[in-house]
């Protein structure tokens, strides 16, 4: 199902960060048209458990790759422009996220997809803490409004949604992996 | 297909630009503000006018833009012109602890009870406010027009010329080739699920019912989208990829003149925005007297 070495960067880990990356995008953007409203200013992005499933299954680079291109795809379908700490801190969030592959052995195993979701729950709070803690220098806040304001209301939406998706989306890969037999 | 770039060829100067000199310039302007913490706005209002320059010459119409400009305005006006006026905050420390008159107070209590604060909105935060909002746009201005003005099959080389690797460079390519692709799936499976009786619109329940049923329209486009990896590594295999340097760069990226002079530009505002603070103390947070004035 996957080549174990988890630092390894060839063909294979150009492929899917392509592809984890233009999927992120796809539903980042998707998320923007069809928004999950939530309490206070916390927002779900469902493409953040494509994301953490991604670089689970491929990898940090894969991770990183698909986090870093794929929020920057996102921001410029939906018009927002570049935040190079927000992509970045995405980055982040994949590549820790990716420190699981190599831990696990069946993704339909309940204690592999906790370790998944315990590593994409790190990746989560280094990737948000990177991207809040940096827009103090990009967009010159305080660090009151850059952990109440941004960090907090990131880390809860973006956990809410790696909980409950990240699980779906393995047991899934695992049929489909054992269907193609690779 | 449900997403196309919206690049257009409009045969403009800012098209005829080198790629990389816009993303440089963008990076100048950037590092300009935000290195030497520039919140002076004789500094910003200048570096606007560039950037709002820059952007109308892009000539982009204004049926590309409508549904995006709101958004922008929204963003700006309300979330951080809003906060910045109420709270003083998102800024250098002196908007709140110089002493400024206070113009008027707004009252945040518990309805129908005395609980709750009387908000001071002086007039440093309202120049904060304006400044802010400002710098804001400045930045924004010149991203904005990026995807609508920057041709997708040229990122790749842009970021190839500009040092990244070749497996790097590829994967944003590949990553632009394959968003048309997978837009495309989403829409397809979010039409099959609507034939299924699917209701978007209408997803109703608690959270973590809303966020499990979107799994129907998530899963069959990352599963197909995984088997598709698998062709293409197969194919990129079989073509030797990663074993010699890549031919698919393009030699049609060369710098012109034009492309020099907004990179001297770039490098020209970095280097004054950073004199003028370290060298001459200009740059920092004031509130100009005239305005100080129209409200004591």
């Amino acid at each position: 199902m996957n080549d174990k070495s988890t630092w390894a960067f060839g063909t294979r880990q150009v492929v899917y960060g392509a592809i984890g990356a233009a999927l992120y995008g796809v539903f980042s953007w998707a998320t923007n048209i069809f928004p999950l409203p939530a309490a206070g200013n916390v927002t779900f992005r469902p493409a953040v458990a494509v994301l953490i499933f991604f670089g689970a299954a491929y990898g940090p680079w894969v991770g990183l790759l698909a986090g870093f291109i794929g929020n920057t795809l996102g921001d410029a379908l939906s018009g927002w422009g570049f935040y190079w700490n927000w992509s970045l801190g995405n980055g982040l969030m994949g590549m820790v996220a990716g420190l699981a592959m190599a831990a696990i052995k069946d993704f339909r195993a309940q204690a592999d997809i906790i370790k998944a979701v315990g590593w994409g729950l790190a990746g989560i709070v280094v990737g948000m803490l990177f991207a809040s803690l940096t827009e103090m220098i990009t967009g010159g806040i305080d660090l009151n409004t850059a952990l109440i304001g941004y960090f907090t209301p990131a880390v809860i939406g973006n956990a809410v949604v790696t909980i409950i998706l990240v699980p779906i989306l393995m047991i899934a890969f695992a049929a489909v992996a054992a269907g193609r037999g690779r | 297909m449900l997403v196309t770039w919206k690049y257009r060829r409009r045969n403009t100067i800012i098209q005829r630009l080198d790629p990389r000199t816009r993303l440089v310039f963008f990076v100048f302007v950037i590092l300009a503000l935000t290195i030497p913490d520039i919140w002076d706005l004789r500094i910003i209002l200048p570096l606007f006018a560039v950037s709002l320059t820059l952007f109308l010459l892009s000539r982009i119409e204004w049926k590309d833009i409508r549904r995006i400009l709101p958004y922008m305005f929204i963003l700006v006006f309300f979330i951080v012109g809003l906060n910045g006026l109420l709270s003083g905050r998102g800024g250098p420390s002196s908007v709140t602890n110089l002493p400024s008159p206070v113009v008027f107070e707004v009252p945040i209590k518990i309805p129908f009870t005395d609980i709750g604060w009387d908000i001071p909105i002086t007039v440093s935060k309202m120049w904060f406010a304006i400044t802010q909002i400002t710098r804001m746009f400045t930045m924004a201005m010149l991203v904005i027009p990026i995807p609508y003005t920057m041709d997708p099959n040229i990122y790749g080389t842009a970021f190839k010329r500009m040092g990244a690797s070749d497996k790097v460079s590829f994967t944003m390519d590949l990553a632009f080739r394959f968003l048309p692709t997978f837009a495309r799936d989403f829409t397809i499976t979010m039409d099959a699920q609507r034939a299924r009786g699917y209701e978007l619109e209408k997803l109703k329940g608690g959270l973590v019912g809303r966020l499990q049923r979107l799994a129907p329209l998530i899963i069959p486009v990352v599963m197909q989208s995984t088997v598709t990896g698998e062709e293409v590594i197969d194919a990129m295999d079989l073509r030797a990829f990663g074993t010699k340097p890549r031919t698919w760069l393009r030699d049609n990226l060369k710098y012109a003149g034009r492309d020099y002079v907004l990179l001297g530009l770039g490098v020209a505002i970095f280097i004054l925005c950073c004199v003028l603070k370290w060298g001459f103390g200009i740059g920092g947070y004031f509130v100009p007297e005239f305005f100080l004035n129209l409200f004591v």
